[in-house]
């Protein structure tokens, strides 16, 4: 009979990665078994590439159906790692173990994740180790493994390689005596593992075997009859499933980005795999200073020493034997970083969780990602070509619809594949214009972007949820936020809007809200939003809008003449905004808010004349209050030149309202009258800008008004409209056009 | 073990280790770990002096400071080291308290400690002299009048320097000698005195008050820094509050008001929510004023809206009463404070259920 070493483990302990190494060279098995399922032995060839590195994921699933889909993750310091890599090295058998991808992702079906739709769980996984660590008072289940399991192991027998095994399998035994017997997926993964190790034994002599510490005393012998196992098997379901290898990164093994059997800190478990052992403190903390100095954060030897003689002493404090991870960060947090947060959290984010990317080699079977795009391209029916060509997208069809989301969610993926142009004539919104060209690094970007999902709707949704979680302008979280409405991703516009809520309240830019409330003020109306996320959009707008016009005033005060300008289109398109949604604040705060500014003689003229006339335009000031303001822009009291700018502000590019408020008229054809000649000379280049950009109609007939002429043509101001008659009278030029009104009363805007 | 003096009734307030010498010598008795040269204790037994326990021998011995376990480790292995203790934090952050108790454990003595102050002198943290006997007899180490610090460094003893950012720079500057060399020259004398094993210094300062000599960067490489948080929980920092609000408005003679407790919860959670950037209840982000709102800054708010309330309105204490308070806490930068305090009031207390009063006087006292 062959011996078997059942090597219980911690799936991605660094501890348990050592210790298998120790004990795989004390064994010399002529055969490896780790808990993979069996389709990863046809993966295990591509280990002999260098160009294979970790942190990878071997990615299996359903071939005709890739959304279901699962990732083992491996880092360099997982155990299954290690011991394929061992094994590849001196050209050792492997075997995979665990249940076939054939059963179990049929079987998982139940399980689905929800939120992202992204599935990549390994299995119902579990940590008994971490669960003895924490009964036992560690939060840290590595801390555990090295104080208890190794230390012990050492006492007992002088490095016995093996030992930290038995201790593992002693303590195992002992937590499954009393759980319940496995039954369903787990049942048959046991039944497998020991199907396989049944023929395996048959041929080898060594047996080495890498699994989940969990599974060891299901594995010790005595087993249960072969044909007990064998009936367990009995008419599992199978599907036709794909495996390739995929690269993965360190975050992504965090437990941060969702992935259950994720660690926390993997990016330490990384340097401690790397460099075990007293000096890898010290190694750590040069990292660490390397990396603070490099974000101009003053680090000197000095604090180094510090560091490395305050992690052992808080060590010692605290009764173990080596600093791990708990010691470094106090001491990290006392010394290095002078007790503040930021340069933490840098460290937390850098070295502790970090960012390394692993790599595979080009000769991969391809990624259900490139399957699934071939797929939906063919639905749409658009051929990559390498040649470039352009594509005018109607929106009203389904067809036109399809394309244009699929373009928006390979943008969203960083594969370019088409770029948006400018429309050709029509502005109008129903209608998109890309050029395409398909051009060959856009595969490798595919097989990067193969990690985030499996189809082109999920990977897209996740690039844009993480992305969402880095970004914290405004202006681009709101960017994000119409391309996921562009792109048809409705699971990651709830998000989004969250995100956006949180910065909003924190921007302390009042131009920033501004900015951002327009585009989501046109999501709101016109985006193809879900009814619950239209309430969540809502409630941002409401909170933007009371921030703003809380800040509004200071924001308006000493600005120079180019942020004026900014700020005037700002606040037209602000209250644009607000028309559209129709939002409460229109018919109080906002313009209670203009007003004051509209009433300043300090500040910017241009934003004071732009304020007025706005609340002019909304009738919350009567033509009275108006021409008093005017009057007292352009009396002698206010220098020229801010005369000059509040009338450009006013006007805001048009001069229809001179055409319909004669006392306005008068008012500014009497300032330039008035005049002295020097100052008049100043302020000439100022309004010919502004009447330069008049219509020539409007200016003609200004003209004419001001030289007495036509005086007809002052009418009483058109901008107060009843829309019931207006649509009545729309209604009869319609029909003298000979063409039918569509469906109701045409609309226009206030 | 020094016999530790009786404790005289009439004393004010008794040091930390008169007060609490039998759990110190029970401690002393039972710790069996080794010690740093000239410590009382073994560092294990100063953090279970500080945090609380019961010994093996059934001595209870009581928590000095309620908090994050892992603080009080990194500060107690700090001061076991050769670098120094910085406790950071804003007012009422127990830092005076904890480096009192951190003395009183390691060296059993609390008393060597200078306070900074921005007239503190150099002679406060090196020597002076005593020129009576300087002018009888010449320079001399006789003659020679000993600092706090000069002290501890020949009793190999623990320093405190209370505010230390509040000292002149270049009194701060004194100091780091003392720290890197462990040494202190005399030069009239052509001497100098070297600290004994046991010397280290604890210094405690304010991080977010305005007005202070931040410490240079050869000064702070040689401190260990330690930040002490606030209350973490609303009902903590109503609780510190309460009892604060109460001694005070006894020594002021103040009479005792009715329904106090809520206006001190609707104070805290103001500050609290401030301070964090968020409610409490999670859902609303907020942008944090540049003032501190620490928590001796909410008893300030409470202990004169308390007076108002008496001297001037109907004893009961209301929103009207802590709403001038708050507003002149809360906006301490106009420009910035002023747009933060308008939001929260817009956006969080507007909406508050039983704040439409608190609303409206804040909404009156901002004018």
């Amino acid at each position: 009979m062959a011996a078997i070493h059942l090597l219980g483990i911690r799936h991605h302990g660094p501890g348990s990665a050592r210790a298998v190494e120790r004990a795989l060279a004390a064994i010399e098995p002529d055969v490896v078994v780790v808990e993979l399922p069996a389709e990863a032995e046809s993966l295990v060839r591509y280990l002999a590439d260098a160009a294979l590195a970790p942190p990878v994921a071997m990615l299996g699933y359903v071939a005709d159906e890739p959304a279901r889909a699962v990732f083992y993750p491996l880092a360099a310091f997982s155990p299954e790692w290690v011991a394929l890599r061992w094994a590849s090295e001196r050209g050792v058998a492997v075997r995979a173990f665990d249940l076939g991808l054939a059963q179990s992702l049929v079987w998982q079906d139940a399980a689905d994740e929800p939120g992202t739709g992204r599935r990549h769980r390994r299995r119902a996984e579990r940590d008994p180790l971490g669960e003895l660590a924490r009964a036992a008072g560690y939060d840290d289940a590595e801390r555990w493994w090295e104080d208890v399991v190794e230390h012990r192991s050492e006492s007992d027998g002088a490095g016995d390689a093996l030992a930290p095994f038995a201790a593992v399998a002693e303590a195992m035994g002992a937590v499954r005596a009393d759980a319940p017997a496995p039954v369903g997926e787990e049942a048959a993964r046991e039944a497998t593992m020991r199907q396989v190790l049944r023929t395996v034994a048959k041929t080898a002599e060594r047996i080495a075997v890498v699994c989940g510490a969990w599974h060891v005393p299901a594995l010790q012998e005595p087993w249960p009859k072969a044909t007990v196992d064998a009936a367990v098997l009995r008419g599992l379901p199978k599907a036709k499933v794909a495996v390739t290898w995929v690269p993965w990164t360190h975050r992504r093994l965090g437990t941060a980005s969702g992935y259950a059997a994720g660690v926390r800190s993997p990016g330490w478990y990384a340097h401690v795999f790397a460099h075990p052992g007293d000096e890898g403190v010290t190694r750590w903390f040069a990292d660490a200073a390397a990396l603070l100095r490099s974000r101009d954060h003053a680090v000197s030897p000095d604090h180094l020493i510090g560091a490395v003689r305050l992690a052992r002493t808080v060590a010692a404090l605290r009764d173990r034997p080596v600093p791990g991870l708990d010691e470094v960060m106090d001491a990290a947090h006392a010394v290095l970083a002078d007790g503040r947060p930021g340069p933490l959290a840098l460290i937390r984010d850098e070295l502790v969780v970090g960012d390394a990317l692993g790599s595979v080699p080009d000769d991969v079977p391809m990624v259900p990602l490139a399957r699934d795009l071939t797929a939906q391209r063919k639905r749409v029916r658009l051929k990559p070509d390498a040649v470039s060509k352009v594509v005018e997208l109607d929106l009203r069809t389904d067809a036109g619809r399809n394309r244009s989301h699929l373009l928006h969610r390979l943008q969203a993926l960083g594969v370019r594949w088409g770029v948006p142009e400018e429309g050709r004539g029509s502005s109008g919104t129903f209608r998109e214009t890309w050029r395409l060209q398909w051009e060959p690094e856009l595969s490798i970007r595919l097989v990067e972007a193969s990690a985030l999902g499996t189809t082109v709707e999920q990977a897209a949704s996740v690039a844009l949820t993480e992305q969402a979680a880095v970004t914290t302008a405004l202006a681009d979280l709101t960017a994000l936020l119409e391309s996921a409405l562009l792109a048809d991703l409705p699971t990651v516009v709830a998000p989004l809007v969250e995100r956006l809520a949180e910065h909003a309240a924190v921007d302390p830019d009042v131009e920033h809200l501004m900015d951002a409330l327009v585009p989501l003020a046109r999501a709101l109306r016109y985006g193809d939003v879900r009814a619950t996320d239209t309430s969540a959009l809502a409630d941002v707008i409401d909170g933007m809008v009371a921030r703003l016009v809380a800040g509004l005033t200071g924001a308006c005060a000493s600005l120079d003449d180019e942020a004026a300008a900014a700020m005037a289109d700002r606040l037209t398109a602000v209250q644009g905004a607000l028309a559209l949604v129709d939002h409460t604040a229109r018919r109080r705060a906002w313009p209670e808010v203009l007003a004051v500014i509209a009433a300043r003689d300090l500040g910017p003229g241009l934003v004071a004349g732009r304020a007025v006339r706005l609340v002019h335009d909304i009738g919350w000031w009567d033509a009275d209050a108006v021409e008093r303001r005017f009057a007292r822009a352009l009396s002698v009291g206010t220098p020229a030149d801010a005369g000059a700018a509040f009338v450009e502000g006013f006007l805001a590019g048009s001069g229809t309202v001179l055409l319909h408020d004669a006392g306005l008229l008068a008012l500014l054809d009497g300032w330039m009258a008035t005049l002295p000649e020097a100052t008049f000379t100043d302020v000439v280049p100022l309004l010919r800008r502004t009447f330069g950009a008049f219509a020539s109609a409007e200016r003609r007939q200004i003209g004419q008004l001001v030289a007495g002429r036509d005086a007809s043509a002052a009418a009483a101001t058109g901008w107060d409209l009843d829309p019931g008659r207006a649509a009545a009278a729309l209604a009869t030029v319609l029909a003298l056009l000979g063409s039918n009104a569509p469906e109701g009363v045409p609309t226009w805007k206030g | 073990m020094p016999e530790v003096p009786a404790i005289d009734p009439s004393v004010l307030r008794p040091h930390a280790e008169q007060l609490h010498a039998g759990e110190l010598a029970g401690l002393a008795a039972a710790d069996t770990r080794p010690r740093p040269p000239r410590w009382r204790l073994s560092p294990w037994a100063v953090v279970t002096y500080l945090l609380g326990g019961t010994l093996a021998d059934g001595t209870v011995i009581s928590p000095k400071y309620v908090g994050n376990r892992r603080l009080i480790e990194v500060a107690v292995a700090t001061l076991a080291t050769d670098r120094a203790l910085l406790l950071l934090g804003v007012p009422g952050t127990a830092k005076t308290w904890l480096s009192e108790h951190l003395a009183a454990a390691i060296s059993g003595d609390s008393t060597l400690v200078v306070q900074g102050t921005a007239g503190t002198a150099e002679e406060a943290l090196r020597y002076g002299w005593n020129y009576a006997r300087l002018l009888a007899e010449g320079p001399s180490m006789a003659a020679l009048v000993e600092s706090p610090v000069l002290r501890a460094m020949r009793l190999g003893t623990i320093v405190r320097v209370e505010e230390l950012t509040r000292l002149p720079s270049d009194v701060q500057d004194a100091l780091v000698t003392v720290l890197s060399e462990k040494t202190l020259p005399v030069p009239e004398l052509t001497t100098e005195v070297q600290a004994r094993q046991g010397f280290n210094l604890i210094a405690t300062a304010n991080d977010r008050d305005r007005g202070v000599n931040e410490l240079s960067s050869a000064l702070r490489r040689r401190f260990n820094t330690v930040v002490l948080p606030l209350p973490a929980t609303a009902e903590e920092e109503v609780a510190i509050v309460t009892r604060r609000v109460g001694e005070l408005a006894a020594s002021l003679s103040l009479p005792p008001l009715p329904a106090a407790v809520d206006e001190i919860r609707r104070v805290v959670t103001v500050f609290r929510e401030l301070r964090s950037g968020a409610t409490e209840d999670g859902r609303v982000k907020l942008k944090t004023p540049t003032s501190t709102l620490s928590t001796a800054e909410a008893i300030s708010v409470i202990t004169s809206g308390i007076a108002l309330a008496a001297h001037f309105g109907d004893g009961r204490l209301g929103p009207v009463d802590v709403a001038a308070g708050i507003v002149g806490a809360v906006v301490k930068d106009p420009a910035h404070d002023n747009v933060v305090w308008r939001e929260y009031l817009e956006v969080v207390a507007r909406e508050r259920a039983g704040w439409g009063e608190f609303y409206e006087a804040c909404r009156a006292a901002a004018g």
